[in-house]
């Protein structure tokens, strides 16, 4: 690792730089407020909170937006190089899969919405440890690129495998209850969903951390295969 | 960190296609000398730095122990704060620095695996064998066509049908045979500033040389004439091997295949461009390209 602290002579370059840092981390906490409030509504049956999350995403599109269009404008102003290259781009990126997630949140608001005007069924409890390992990715992934934690990037893929094998067999055991309870059909193929939706929460987190590994190490290690990313770890 | 497969794509050595290649009149335009073109495909290293030290008088070392290798028929970019022996080293290539009083050096420097500071070598034929283009463009005040053949005049070339060929081939492999085609005897005091050294390229190129040494060449010129010079640079090494000093970060980053940092008189890094702009081994390096320096 050979990154600076030393602070560049423009100083608005340097404060670019942390704005768009402050503007992604900013991103993440509405991102994740946003998944909170979906489940927290799918599970209390709250359609106010849905309502909430879904209006919320309007935030996290803006921030989209506005952190590319601040990256595009520090790529055009100073011709970054080397690690601060890599952040403008790493920050346009992570921007790209926060707005994902609030959208993952968004969907499963939506669900949550038209779950809470069916009748309750159990298997909604399901989502519970799903979000857990979903919101602990986000998290993390979050962490890793606010405290250039290489190592705690590298662990989301652990994480998320167990978060995909949780989302086989709840997919599996939602297949089952339906069968069993075809009157409840229509609530657990929203259930069904809303699985996806936190899965592919926990993809967009894994990438977030392979943008953290890239800002931090200049190593691209997405679709690597295991045996390389293990070599990396070891590195 | 030892792992090709998870290199960025952005360090992945890229091969520029040079516009050279696709209009091939122009490769076609510049023959080479033997020995470039006998050389195996493989970019061996063409100018060899070993050990090399340099001091303006003997109490001035501006130079420290430079180790180095320029690739064949590849651009080499320096790079570095003013006053950081970048030039110098540039102007010790073709012994430029033999004409200034009280210079000593050490070490040695090969071209094509000849010591150039070998007591038998004449400086002339060494630096007939590599062409020099500086930072302000310095046409003599003749026409243009005298201009790109000066050296032949001066070695005594008498036939005609030479000189012409000498003048088409040159400026047309400086991208400036079809703007001045049809006034080749106007002065070359006429051109713009972009065409006059795109006119002391073809002047440098004129006697078919092995090495193109640039000193800042564009740092006077506006964003177009610049461009056609970088274009014209990329083009370049088809034939020869260049090297240029620039204080242009983006520059050296289009139009280097290497870079080499240097730093009070020491060479800090040198490596392929993309690594070293995107990921250089040493802090100074990312530091300087990076603006931190200081």
């Amino acid at each position: 690792m050979n990154q600076s602290n030393t602070e560049h002579i423009l100083a608005s370059f340097e404060e670019a730089l942390r704005e768009s840092r402050n503007s992604v981390l900013r991103m993440a906490s509405v991102a994740q407020q946003n998944l909170e409030h979906a489940i927290t509504g799918l599970l209390s049956r709250n359609s106010e909170l849905c309502n909430q999350a879904i209006a919320d995403d309007d935030e996290v599109n803006s921030y989209e937006k506005s952190i590319d269009g601040e990256g595009l404008k520090t790529l055009m102003r100073f011709s970054p190089v080397a690690t601060d290259l890599r952040q403008v781009l790493a920050a346009m990126k992570i921007a790209n899969n926060l707005e994902r997630i609030s959208d993952e949140a968004g969907s499963i608001a939506r669900r949550a919405r038209k779950i809470g005007k069916q009748a309750e069924v159990a298997e909604t409890r399901m989502m519970e440890p799903l979000y857990e390992m979903a919101a602990e990715l986000l998290r993390d992934g979050i962490r890793a690129y606010a405290e250039s934690d290489v190592s705690l990037a590298m662990s989301l893929y652990e994480l998320d495998q167990k978060l995909d094998k949780a989302h086989r067999k709840t997919i599996k055991e939602l297949t089952k209850a339906m069968e069993q309870d075809p009157e409840n059909l229509k609530v657990y193929l929203h259930l069904i969903f809303v699985v996806r939706c936190l899965e592919r929460i926990g993809d967009h987190a894994v990438n977030i951390g392979e943008e953290s590994v890239f800002v931090e190490s200049a190593t691209d290690i997405r679709h690597v295969g295991a045996d390389a990313l293990k070599e990396f770890s070891s590195e | 960190m030892n792992l090709t497969s998870l290199l960025p794509i952005a360090m992945q050595k890229e091969t520029i296609k040079s516009s050279a290649q696709q209009d091939e009149s122009v490769g076609a335009e510049v023959s080479v000398s033997a020995d470039v073109a006998e050389s195996p495909a493989g970019r061996p290293d063409y100018i060899k730095v070993c050990d090399f030290s340099f001091n303006y008088v003997p109490a001035v070392r501006v130079l420290h122990n430079i180790t180095m290798e320029i690739p064949e028929r590849q651009v080499t970019a320096f790079i570095g704060p003013s006053g950081c022996g970048k030039t110098t080293l540039l102007r010790n290539f073709n012994r430029m620095n033999d004409l200034i009083d009280g210079v000593s050096h050490e070490g040695k420097i090969y071209v094509n695996d000849q010591d150039i500071y070998d007591r038998n070598l004449e400086v002339i034929s060494l630096r007939k064998r590599i062409g020099m283009v500086f930072q302000k463009s310095n046409p003599f005040p003749k026409s243009i066509y005298e201009n790109v053949i000066y050296s032949l005049r001066v070695s005594g070339q008498k036939k005609k049908a030479i000189l012409d060929e000498t003048v088409e081939r040159s400026l047309k492999s400086a991208a400036l045979w079809e703007e001045t085609k049809d006034r080749l005897h106007d002065s070359a005091l006429g051109l713009s500033g972009g065409q006059m050294q795109r006119l002391c390229i073809a002047r440098a190129i004129a006697n078919r040389p092995e090495i193109l040494l640039m000193d800042e060449p564009c740092s006077a010129l506006d964003p177009i004439a610049t461009a056609k010079i970088e274009e014209l640079i990329t083009e370049l090494k088809e034939n020869f091997t260049v090297v240029i000093v620039t204080h242009n970060m983006q520059q050296a980053t289009r139009v280097s295949d290497r870079a080499a940092y240097f730093y009070l008189g020491k060479l800090v890094e040198m490596d392929d461009t993309t690594k070293l702009f995107s990921n250089p081994e040493q802090k100074e390096t990312e530091d300087y390209i990076s603006g931190r320096f200081g």
